[in-house]
């Protein structure tokens, strides 16, 4: 019994070393993340913007993919501005969905749906690396800021995504 | 008979109306040791550099947020209060990170630019209820005593914690939140382009004032006044 434990203790070790040792290096030195403006037509609170802006930015810092999340707008010295990525995007539609169609009918009709279209580009020649397009739909029941919060996440995966795709197409 | 049966139904519905009211005006929050949070950077912004070394002076920090209860930031389970008015704490963590750079001057004689801050939002804004939303949002007005010419740079920080089941847990997290969000804000003033640029167009020689340089605003600050309300 105790062999058996030993070993699987021995098992777990040499499972988990490998993920505790690779330190993950970031890609970027740095990311910016801007307001996202309201394409026209979109109804959505001022308050928004700044709830998704926070929300990505946290998300950012999540991912562990950048060294820094910076500020809208600020200074970056122009030798990181090759390793410095700058995300832009727009919200361009906002369906505030039927709290009756979707009690009555179900299936995804009356949800609240969000849809962004956003751009990652290197601060130094402004080079588009990925494009990102969201579509989140969620229960019209529910605050419109959860939306906010899926499609900060939806962005930062699908950046992810992306930059590990582009660097293992490098090496 | 009716009038003997309606009169005290009546007294009832009054004597209820007055008992709700008490309860609720029991049930509001005051500040004490246990409730109270000390808001302060971790750590000083460190501000960008100029072209020249530059002194900058803390003229006033005025509340515009409009809040009756500037000092509660969280309503619910008890409140949660800053030991400090959202002007102090400001100014104080402004004056620190201007002094760890050497930019803080001794008085406004001494100071190459004058700053009034004009503090909108400190605290909490309204989330989607699965995490806090820490917002600290100001205008600073940048003026020049030689020229006498200023303009204004609007900065905010925001910031996003976990939501928490514990009392201890919710006011740590609300207080790392706005924490963090404040020294987002300052970062975003002191490390902005927008000061840059403003610092840019401002930093004129004294004898060079009259002409007309640059496009400055008046020193008159806008009354926007964004009305602050604590989270329900």
């Amino acid at each position: 019994m105790k062999g058996i434990t030993l070993l699987a203790l021995a098992v777990f070790l040499v499972w988990t070393t490998p993920a505790v040792a690779k330190d993950p290096q970031p890609q970027f030195k740095s990311v910016e993340a801007k307001h996202f403006p309201r394409a026209e037509g979109v109804e959505l609170s001022p308050a928004f913007s700044d709830y998704l802006y926070a929300e990505l930015r946290a998300e950012l810092t999540k991912a562990k993919l950048f060294g820094q999340v910076i500020g809208e707008d600020e200074v970056v010295d122009a030798a990181d501005a090759p390793k410095s990525l700058v995300i832009v995007g727009t919200i361009t539609e906002f369906k505030k969905g039927s709290v009756v169609k979707d009690a009555l009918i179900g299936f995804g009709a009356g949800m609240r749906s969000l849809k962004v279209d956003a751009n990652a580009a290197r601060r130094s020649d402004q080079q588009n690396l990925t494009a990102i397009h969201v579509h989140v739909k969620v229960s019209p029941r529910w605050n419109e800021k959860v939306m906010a919060r899926f499609a900060a996440k939806n962005i930062v995966k699908q950046l992810k995504d992306s930059l590990k795709s582009e660097a293992k197409a490098a090496s | 008979m009716t009038f003997r049966r309606v009169a005290p139904m009546q007294w009832c519905v009054l004597i209820v109306y007055a008992l709700v009211a008490v309860k609720a005006r029991a049930e509001e929050p005051k500040p004490t040791p246990e409730n109270t949070i000390h808001v302060q950077l971790a750590e000083p912004v460190k501000p960008q550099t100029f072209s020249r070394p530059l002194k900058f002076f803390l003229v006033d920090v005025v509340d515009r947020s409009g809040s009756a209860q500037p000092m509660m930031v969280f309503r619910r389970r008890g409140g949660i209060f800053l030991d400090h008015t959202p002007s102090e704490i400001t100014r104080a963590g402004l004056e620190t990170c201007l002094k760890s750079a050497d930019m803080l001057a001794k008085d406004r004689d001494s100071a190459d630019f004058l700053l009034t801050l004009y503090l909108f939002n400190f605290g909490l804004s309204e989330s989607s209820g699965m995490d806090f939303f820490g917002k600290v949002e100001f205008a600073v007005m940048l003026k020049n005593p030689k020229t006498a010419k200023s303009q204004q740079i609007a900065a905010s920080g925001t910031s996003i914690a976990g939501a928490a089941v514990r009392k201890k847990n919710v006011q740590k997290n609300v207080q790392e939140d706005i924490e963090r969000a404040f020294g987002d804000a300052l970062r975003n003033l002191l490390r902005g382009m927008k000061l840059r640029d403003a610092v840019a167009a401002l930093d004129v020689p004294a004898d060079l004032s009259g002409a007309p340089a640059q496009p400055a605003a008046t020193a008159t600050p806008t009354a926007i006044e964004k009305p602050h309300q604590p989270i329900e």
